[in-house]
């Protein structure tokens, strides 16, 4: 569902004119839950994606320790400076000291070992305009993506799934109301509306971190995806509550007494898991993508944190007739178009999995 | 039917398509050159960018204008030397019997009197104001009158209009002197803030006078009709008079040596009098009702002839003949200027490209012939050729310039968090453990030349700056301790402001500190547009900064940390260094004058540290081999009517 | 026919004018100052007159008086370009992104539309997951990577295009297909996803089994039917892509709006960013009302439920 030239945004357009009565809308009850799982879990292209996915996040976790200490040790030296890929130049012990400030032994020797691997690994993708290891650069940075997609979705889900599903369960004028502003805010242009977003939220929230700008820095950055990006989840839970108010068990279960509260718990909400979920899978990728072109603008993730959008975009320039540092473009792009697609193979497996019949709806 | 569709689309499309074609464009100028950002303003009274300047300053021409080598200051539309009292406090200014406009209408000096005039108008003026108010005798009353009328017109008219006013406003009439009519006529006493009340208190005056049942058209009357009546007769209280078309003479306030240098800014550029036919009158008068003067902003168009205007009318070697909104502008030659004949460069093309690495390209390709700005990444590989030689068309210039770190020296927190850098010593061991050579050396790579003070050293004859402070690590952590920071322990993260260009130094910088201070540094990257309010109204700790000579005396660098002086980013204030600067500005002994501003500058650059230099820029340019007259100079200063193209 | 346009044109004048309001209350409450547009702080009383002169210290006359002007289409001044109107800087950059965006979307659907077809037909073949990988990278690779490599390769490389700018032919490829991508993997996806309901459902088996040509039966009845989601997504799509986009304008100098889209929003430029926000809405109301009808003219039973 990620949308990407930067001022556009998903639309469902099928969805959203089909005023939420879509067809063979789901009405499986709460039993059949399970069986979309299984579905998802059987699709090969989700498992090689979700496999990739769990490569890459083992592997900036588990480097993680060292990552944080090195992604911003600067070796300004011509040597270290732009030096290529799997061209080690800085000795394990030079790199020790510049992080611990130590230059003796005094590390056990199972530290000194992982060290000697983390070391070698420094030098995989090669080196930045500040002799910075891109390595330990791009694994943090593919962290940071991530994270910023997961929270910009998260924000997304709940203010969407609230807009739509309170629209959708008040009725009446209220949900025209509340219908109207979601159509409203849909004409305004995506890319305007995530830095207008920013520019507002920067000095309140920069006060409220007083101090740790660099993480105030992050949650205005997915606030203001997530705070633009849920229109269409609130259109899809709308259509969803809607359909299931009217679906027979749902008649059946109002017909023999049971309060709202109840069908709301046992009824609508375990039918909105997965449009909620398949929703929500597609929302990642676009604020990962969106996270990257605030960056190619200047007003992405504050540096030194890096993320793979600044990656990239600082090494749009990086190959040309004069220069031809490719790694710098190389890594950081290959590995968040990877990302970006396994995410979009993953949300493409829950949506078929979850809602086989009706794709197209949810496609767009 | 899905065919049809296609056909229709099809059709559509081959439609644009030739009308695109046959709208295509002109023949290729003679010379080409690159305007990364197009132009912000062509109004010479508004511009503070370099590359508005290059254009502004070859289509007008100054009473003095720039030898496009040296930078001294050489004969413009004024005969050169004027005559000068012997006070050195009078100019006296020939203007050229052959001084044209590019309609053939002689310059006069009512034209350089009008030009001048706009520079000084609040709401007009924006950076250089300042130029006037410190040089010329009589500007800044006239600039205080303008700006308190001009706020008391706007908020009486305001209540006129019923609107009520913001405590801002009302501000503005307590201080006007209508005032105390207005007291009488309320029958009784206005609350009346104290000087320094915040603006709750003028708030409050503001919804009294919002409720006061006053006749404010009268009011307003009153304080209009005076203010037209003044409105000449305070501007000629100015120093700057028009005795005859041909003469001009400007009366100093102090002694200025650089007078010459000074006034080949745009801000001093003459104005033809066709602009007369686009100002906006209010009943008549030459302001509008808010008391501003205002001319149609589209008079600097070519093709603008709203009430019979004429097109933008200049003086200079060239005329704009053709100005497209961020794509380019067509500069002709000027067939009255008295040099038409000898400008081999008949045509010149700005070529807009908003992406610096695109112009790189189009230059390679031969599109373009001049790239005056080639600030890329990668420019130190470009700066490399220059240096080596491999690419006789790529040079480096060294700009009186200089890149340096502002100390916010004034506020006591900055986003709730305590300052420290209002303490010297903190500001000093910052300073001192910066190690400027590696940046220079091995962030930058681009050949710039280190900086140990703020005035760039010889690039000023007579002036030799002070050596400045060298890295001194073990200093600084001794100076971090006394501030009460041993170690940098206590100490908040300290936040460093600058712009996504600054990115490569500012994190170097960090690092730096980090390493040497064990502070912690939180980068603040914003975009020009925060970034140029968060420095002008202290939102921060330590900003980046730039100066960029606009004549060739240290004052030029100096006057921008004097008390409230508008440039003065860090806030800084020493009376004593404000003492020195005054008496160098009346000493009339270039020796003696040269020794004091050099005091005030090791104050600066020694002691006091509101400001941390870190490097004086070389840019590097690229110039077309075929083409000649243009030359590497201090100021980036390309005056085309030089230039020859030989294919 | 004629009660549904004109039902639409009212309900999209009536959106276009909460959008302007409420982007006007965006605007307004943004902190930052739209009249310093040099590097200092301009004298207070120079900046209240202004204020004043443009009804910027009354928010609701501003409200109204930049209305007003907007019915008119006036736009107003801009202080980003003090020289320029807001109406000369669309004038003069909106032609250069509808140009753009539509050979763009011609491109995308010329382009997706075909592939979609043919991955439904070929189902599971290589060609369809190859296609399906290529509309991946489409939607997944940043457009300031896929321009700047397009730049390098054709423009620097092989010397077959200039490298940016604007004004002749040789401009126009380039950009255009850079923006075009993205829009053409979704359309590839959804021809797709659509060709795949129709070919199984019972109109085209019916048509197959009264011996019409499976060519004819796939391109003709079937597209039909799969084109309609496509047609739906190419209403707001074009009002996307005509109004043009930064990444593409700045890796290309193309001097089209999208790029005063964010500079108004950076510098604060209250005007221009209602002038651009206004522009946009009504192009997107525009062309979903375009689509309606073409909708209903493909359809014709369509006309009834919308």
């Amino acid at each position: 569902m990620g949308m990407q030239s930067d001022n556009e945004r998903t639309e469902p357009q099928a969805l959203a004119r089909a005023d939420g009565s879509r067809p063979g809308a789901p009405g499986k009850p709460a039993a059949r839950y399970g069986t979309p799982w299984r579905r998802f879990a059987h699709n090969r292209l989700t498992q090689v994606s979700a496999a990739l996915l769990t490569v890459f996040v083992v592997t900036s976790l588990v480097t993680l320790p060292f990552s944080l200490r090195w992604y911003n040790v600067q070796e300004l030296d011509k040597a270290v400076r732009h030096t290529p890929a799997f061209s080690p130049v800085v000795s394990y012990g030079h790199y020790v000291q510049r992080v611990t400030g130590r230059s003796g032994p005094g590390l056990s020797a199972q530290a000194e070992a992982c060290g000697s691997v983390a070391h070698r690994a420094s030098s995989w993708f090669g080196h930045d305009d500040l002799g910075r290891s891109l390595f330990y650069r791009v694994l943090p940075g593919f962290l940071v993506s991530l994270g910023i997609g997961l929270a910009a979705a998260g924000i997304a889900v709940v203010i969407g799934a609230t807009w739509g599903a309170v629209a959708a369960l008040t009725g009446g004028r209220v949900d025209l109301l509340m219908m109207r502003i979601v159509d409203v805010i849909y004409g305004l242009p995506y890319i305007l509306m995530v830095i207008l977003l920013k520019i507002a939220l920067t000095r309140p929230l920069t006060a409220l971190f007083a101090g740790h700008t660099k993480y105030a820095d992050m949650v205005i950055l997915f606030l203001a995806i997530g705070g633009v990006s849920w229109l269409t989840m609130a259109r899809v839970i709308r259509g969803q509550v809607l359909s299931l108010r009217s679906q027979p068990f749902v008649e059946a279960a109002r017909a023999s007494g049971a309060g709202s509260v109840y069908i709301l718990r046992q009824h609508v909400l375990p039918n909105l898991v997965g449009p909620i979920i398949t929703y929500a899978a597609l929302v990642i990728p676009q604020a990962v993508l969106q996270e990257s072109f605030l960056s190619f603008l200047g007003i992405g993730v504050q540096q030194p944190t890096p993320s793979l959008g600044r990656l990239a975009a600082d090494g749009v320039e990086a190959v040309n007739t004069f220069v031809g540092y490719w790694w710098l473009i190389t890594f950081p792009c290959a590995i968040l178009v990877l990302t970006l697609i396994a995410l979009n193979f993953i949300g493409d497996g829950l949506r078929d999995a979850f809602d086989p019949k009706s794709s197209e709806a949810m496609l767009v | 039917m899905v065919r049809n569709l296609f056909f229709i689309c099809g059709a559509l499309l081959a439609t644009t398509l030739s009308i695109y074609i046959f709208s295509s464009t002109e023949p290729r100028a003679d010379f080409t050159y690159v305007n990364p950002s197009g132009i912000h303003t062509l109004d010479p009274a508004r511009m503070s960018w370099t590359q508005d300047f290059r254009v502004a300053l070859n289509i007008w021409e100054g009473l003095t204008t720039w030898h496009p080598q040296t930078l001294e200051p050489i004969e413009g539309a004024a005969l050169f030397p004027p005559g000068v009292s012997d006070d050195g406090l009078t100019y006296r200014f020939a203007i050229r019997e052959d001084a044209r406009w590019s309609n053939g209408d002689p310059v006069t000096a009512r034209d350089f009197l009008r030009g001048w005039r706009r520079g000084m108008e609040p709401g007009t003026a924006t950076d250089y104001t300042f130029l006037f108010t410190e040089n010329v005798a009589g500007a800044g009353e006239y600039v205080q009158w303008r700006r308190e009328a001009v706020g008391g017109l706007t908020a009486l008219a305001r209540l006129r209009d019923g609107w009520g006013v913001s405590g801002e406003q009302a501000k503005a009439i307590v201080r006007n002197p209508v005032f105390e009519q207005i007291e009488t006529a309320v029958d009784g006493t206005l609350f009346k803030p104290a000087k320094n009340d915040g603006n709750e208190a003028w708030e409050r005056i503001a919804t009294e006078l919002g409720e006061a049942g006053v006749d404010w058209s009268s009011f307003y009357n009153r304080v209009f009709e005076t203010h037209i009546l003044e409105f000449d007769t305070r501007f000629d209280a100015v120093g700057l008079k028009a005795p005859d078309d041909q003469t001009f003479v400007i009366q100093l306030k102090r002694p200025c040596p650089y007078l010459l240098d000074l006034i080949a800014l745009p801000i001093f550029l003459p104005c033809h009098e066709s602009i007369e036919l686009l100002r906006e009158r209010y009943r008549g008068a030459p302001i509008t009702a808010e008391g501003l003067v205002v001319y149609d902003p589209q008079w600097t168009k070519p093709d603008y002839h709203r009430n019979d205007y004429p097109g933008l009318l200049t003086n200079g070697p060239y005329r704009l003949s053709d100005w497209t909104f961020k794509r380019r502008a067509r500069l002709t030659v000027n067939p009255h200027h008295r040099m038409a004949r000898t400008v081999t460069c008949r045509t010149v093309d700005m070529a807009v490209y908003d992406n610096i690495s695109a112009s790189i390209m189009a230059y390679e390709a031969g599109d373009v012939d001049f790239l005056p700005a080639m600030d890329v990444p990668y420019d130190h590989e470009i700066a490399r050729l220059a240096r080596s030689g491999e690419r006789p068309d790529f040079h480096l210039c060294h700009v009186s310039a200089t890149y340096f770190l502002n100390f916010n020296c004034v506020s006591k927190s900055v986003d709730g968090r305590k300052n420290p850098f209002t303490d010297r010593r903190m500001r000093k061991a910052f300073a001192l453990a910066v190690d400027k050579q590696r940046i220079v050396d091995k962030v930058l790579t681009r050949g710039d030349r280190v900086a140990y003070s703020f005035v760039p050293p010889n690039t000023i004859p007579g002036y030799q700056p002070p050596a400045g402070l060298s890295m001194d690590v073990d200093q600084a952590r001794r100076l971090l301790g006394e501030a009460g920071y041993p170690d940098g322990t206590g100490l908040g993260p300290v936040e460093l402001l600058y712009t996504p260009s600054d990115e490569r130094v500012c994190q170097a910088l960090a690092r730096m500190w980090e390493q040497a201070l064990g502070v912690r540094v939180e980068l603040r990257s914003k975009e020009s547009k925060t970034f140029a309010e968060d420095k002008a109204n202290h939102r921060y700790m330590i900003a980046r900064g730039n100066w960029y000579a606009d004549y060739n005396d240290p004052t030029t660098f100096l006057d921008c940390l004097g008390t409230g002086n508008g440039n003065n980013d860090s806030g800084y204030s020493n009376p004593r260094y404000d003492a020195i600067l005054a008496e160098a500005n009346t000493a009339c002994n270039p020796k003696r004058r040269s020794a004091l501003l050099r005091q005030a500058e090791s104050i600066i650059v020694e002691k006091d540290l509101p400001i941390l230099p870190i490097l004086h820029y070389a840019t590097p340019i690229a110039i077309k081999p075929h083409v000649k007259g243009l030359y590497v100079n201090g100021r980036l200063w390309f005056p085309f009517r030089y230039v020859k193209v030989e294919r | 026919m004629i009660a549904l346009i004109v039902r639409r044109l009212l309900l999209g004048i009536v959106t276009v004018a909460c959008i302007y309001a409420l982007t006007f209350v965006m605007v307004i409450s943004l902190p930052g100052n739209p009249f310093q547009q040099g590097q200092h702080n301009i004298p207070p009383e120079a900046e209240m007159a202004l204020r004043a002169r443009y009804s910027m210290d009354n928010n609701w006359l501003y409200f109204q008086e930049f209305l007003a002007g907007a019915v008119r289409l006036d736009f107003g001044p801009t202080f980003t370009y003090n020289d320029w109107t807001c109406n000369q800087i669309i004038a003069s950059a909106l032609p250069v992104s509808i140009l753009l965006g539509f050979l763009a979307i011609m491109i995308a659907v010329l382009i997706g539309v075909p592939v979609g077809v043919l991955s439904a037909v070929k189902r599971g073949s290589w060609f369809d997951v190859s296609s399906l990988s290529l509309v991946l990278l489409g939607i997944s690779v940043p457009t300031f990577v896929t321009g700047s490599a397009l730049l390098i390769v054709f423009a620097v490389c092989l010397q077959v295009a200039p490298v940016g700018g604007w004004g002749t032919l040789g401009h126009l490829p380039l950009p255009a297909l850079t923006l075009s991508l993205p829009f053409m993997a979704y359309i590839a996806r959804l021809t797709r996803t659509g060709m795949l309901d129709a070919l199984g459902s019972d109109f085209v088996r019916t048509a197959l089994a009264k011996g019409a040509s499976p060519r004819a039966v796939v391109w003709k009845h079937a597209l039909k039917v799969a084109f309609l989601p496509v047609l739906s997504f190419l209403g707001p799509a074009a009002a996307q892509a005509m109004t043009g986009s930064f990444v593409v304008e700045k890796v290309f100098g193309v001097p089209g709006i999208g790029q005063h889209f964010v500079n108004a929003a950076l510098n604060r430029d209250a005007g221009l960013i209602m002038s651009t926000v206004l522009v946009f809405s009504t192009l997107l109301v525009a062309f979903n009302l375009i689509v309606d009808v073409l909708y209903t003219w493909i359809d014709p039973r369509i006309s009834e439920s919308v």
